[in-house]
């Protein structure tokens, strides 16, 4: 050991206290991911800022155009569109998907329930499956055509068949049911994780008194699975403000039906050259999302306050 | 003791960079060393299945100097890398293959680079077919982005039996006699739907794609300039096509989608409008339809859909070289040997002269010559300018016409929609 720091000793930067030497290697242990998320992280971020107050084509000069690349795209009607759908595809996609998670997670937890961990196992596998290949399998599954699966399904109940890529509902039902199925799992997991942090007694103390299953489930799981649920719905709200894999394989080129906001960002930049307003599209998404978020935040302190 | 540890793996990490930076600059060095005397290294970038490593092992046995490394990609990762890799001005390869619809990303980008003419590229203008070349052009043809590979004349793949089964002739001279033209297609699909109940096509694109191909102007011209309003031709494609959807005449699985692959083996529709390499897709899809798929001209003329270029990047260091292997590469020696093994149909006319190729025919296809077929639609490709836009006309017309077979919607409305779309955004380029 003794001779190791003496040989070494000639490397170290001379005139640092041993204070400021430890500081320094823990700076340096945690550079590697600073400048990593710099270049791929804040540059990029900061430079779709500038960028989108100028015209570019992804070659040649930028040339500056003020507030015209924001302009542009609030006067589409597609664009105002994108956003509506985006919100409807997100709460067909997670309203529902949160409640099937919740008693997912709650039947998982239960005693009665055999071969736990194989179940856990099955919830999760959706959420690793390569999302184009999910899109894919679901686009055949929601065939336009009579004899897909589910027009099929469909079919046996006497409903005639949907033209799942080109309507309007058809289009956004299909692209949420790939969500819920996507996510469910992954959800349903992060609230058994919850309810396993819930003590026992509170359950034995309310049997005692005499609560049955769905008033425990209502006056002790839900309340004491506060902090899980507004974090999930958080994250919820901003993944579903970014569909888009699902959008772009699912639907037949750019249809209005199932644009999205990012599809429509994607659109812009990389099928149009149009990186100003790409750009500009990336912006306003941004600031929705400080709304949302926002939204989100103080929906959650009331209801924090009132649970108090 | 947690500080000496701490500080030990400090200079272990600073040791390890400082190694792999030294390594760096040594292979840095003996590559320089190298380079004059030795081999130059050209990286290649491809889509699909070329079969050019072959040929480039060929040339690498007579030209010891050069040493050249293909990387095949799938046709969109190929497109969007490269199209980052010249837009960063890094990263490019020495040689890319450019699909004949991407090339008009980078009519705008000239400065990104070697203009093939400079290496003496109009020497072998006169060996590939005109129309082909101008599109490897600037607008103005004072630049040559790249030289023509293979190319995808268009012509009638249809299903014998089902033409039997509405008491039409089967055989190909005799088809290509039936359906001359559109009308005489239009009535051949009554036939056909009054007498099987099925589409003569199974799709609304591939249709009005040939009409399109056919319009001595399409969507742009030189100055690009938006032309669908001004001149007829796309229009009347437009509305040709409605027709046929209105009357029920086409079926509506989407390209590519894996009911679009079934209907080719079932049958379920008559003809399949689309270009020579589509006959590997055909076989791919439907491998026990052989003898029922035949193929004759196209009605009203011929088109042309897909093939590539291959360019040259201005970040190569060694344009000269790459330029050397490219030209020996689609030479018509090279276009004759790609086709035998791969199917890649020449753009150099004269390898339609060859015997392999007079003699050609395919057991699948009932025996005909279907190189012959494409040979003589090759030839009847009307030289058109696409320009930069190209893709998001097409998109927002097939848009429209999906609209109108899908929803039913007013064509007349839906095309006005789409020329609204269409100039919305054109104006944020």
């Amino acid at each position: 050991m003794v001779s190791h720091n003496h040989t070494n000793a000639t490397v170290r930067p001379k005139g640092l206290s041993d204070k400021k030497k430890t500081a320094l290697a823990g700076y340096l242990f945690i550079s590697p991911f600073f400048l990593l998320f710099a270049i791929f992280g804040a540059f990029p971020m900061l430079f779709s800022f500038y960028l989108a107050f100028q015209k570019w084509n992804g070659f040649g000069e930028m040339t500056f155009v003020g507030v015209k690349n924001f302009s542009l795209i609030f006067t589409d009607p597609l664009f105002w569109k994108s956003i509506y759908n985006t919100i409807v595809i997100g709460l067909l996609g997670t309203g529902p998907q949160l409640i099937a998670a919740l008693i997912l997670a709650v039947a998982l937890n239960s005693a009665m329930v055999k071969f736990k961990s194989v179940f856990r196992v099955a919830y999760f596998v959706p959420n690793v499956t390569s999302i184009v290949a999910v899109a894919i399998v679901f686009t055949v599954l929601f065939s336009e055509q009579e004899a897909g699966l589910v027009n099929a399904t469909l079919g046996l109940f006497g409903i005639s068949p949907v033209s799942w890529q080109t309507s309007e509902w058809g289009a956004k039902i299909a692209i949420a049911t790939m969500i819920f199925w996507r996510w469910v799992g992954y959800n349903s997991i992060i609230f058994l994780a919850g309810l396993q942090s819930i003590p026992k007694d509170l359950y034995e103390a309310a049997e005692i008194d005499g609560a049955k299953k769905w008033q425990q489930f209502l006056f002790i799981t839900v309340p004491m699975l506060k902090p899980i649920i507004v974090f999930v719905v958080f994250t919820a709200t901003i993944g579903s403000l970014q569909i888009f894999a699902e959008p772009l394989i699912f639907g037949s080129g750019f249809r209005e039906e199932s644009m999205t906001i990012v599809l429509y960002l994607w659109r812009e930049a990389f099928s149009n050259n149009a990186f100003g307003t790409a750009s500009a599209t990336a912006v306003s998404l941004f600031l929705l999302i400080i709304v949302f978020t926002t939204i989100n935040f103080f929906a959650s302190n009331r209801l924090d306050k009132s649970g108090k | 003791m947690m500080k000496k540890r701490a500080l030990m793996l400090l200079l272990a990490v600073v040791f390890m960079f400082a190694t792999a930076c030294s390594n760096q600059s040594q292979s840095d060095n003996e590559s320089k060393d190298k380079g004059s005397s030795e081999k130059v290294k050209l990286n290649m970038w491809v889509f699909g299945s070329t079969g050019y490593e072959k040929l480039a092992e060929e040339y690498m046995k007579n030209n010891p100097n050069v040493e050249i490394k293909i990387q095949s990609t799938q046709f969109d990762d190929h497109h969007n890398a490269l199209f980052t890799a010249l837009s960063a001005g890094s990263g490019a390869p020495d040689i890319a293959m450019i699909e004949v619809n991407n090339i008009e990303r980078y009519r705008e980008a000239q400065d990104r680079f070697y203009n093939l003419y400079d290496f003496g590229a109009k020497d072998i203008k006169d060996k590939y077919l005109d129309w082909k070349w101008r599109i490897g052009e600037s607008a103005d043809g004072s630049f040559l982005f790249g030289l023509p590979t293979d190319i995808g004349p268009t012509a009638m793949f249809y299903r014998a039996d089902v033409f039997e089964a509405a008491g039409l002739p089967t055989d190909p001279a005799e088809v290509a006699k039936l359906i001359p033209d559109w009308n005489a297609y239009a009535e051949v699909a009554a036939t056909i739907k009054e007498k099987t109940g099925k589409p003569i096509a199974d799709n609304v694109e591939l249709v009005y794609n040939a009409l399109r191909d056919q319009a001595p102007v399409q969507y742009f011209n030189e100055k690009e300039e938006l032309l669908i309003e001004k001149e007829p031709y796309i229009k009347q494609a437009y509305d040709y096509t409605v027709s046929l959807i209105q009357k029920g005449y086409l079926g509506s699985n989407g390209l590519w989608t894996p009911e679009w692959g079934n209907a080719m083996e079932k049958g379920s529709y008559a003809t399949l409008l689309a270009p020579a390499w589509m006959q590997g897709v055909v076989k791919g899809n439907a491998p026990n339809s052989a003898g029922k798929w035949l193929i004759t001209n196209m009605p009203g003329g011929a088109g042309n859909w897909g093939g590539s270029y291959l360019t040259i990047p201005k970040e190569s260091k060694h344009p000269q070289e790459a330029y050397d292997f490219i030209q020996w590469l689609v030479a018509p020696e090279q276009q004759l040997k790609s086709f035998k093994d791969m199917g890649l149909f020449p753009s150099a006319p004269s390898v339609y002269e060859a015997p392999e190729f007079k003699d050609y025919k395919d057991e699948y296809f009932g025996g005909v010559n279907t190189a012959q077929v494409f040979a003589e639609a090759a030839q009847k490709v009307k030289t058109v300018y696409m320009g930069k836009n190209y893709g998001l006309v097409q998109g927002e017309i097939i848009k429209a016409l999906t609209n109108v077979q899908k929803k039913k919607a007013d064509p007349e409305k839906e095309w006005e929609e789409a020329i609204k779309r269409i100039k919305r955004q054109l104006e944020r380029q």
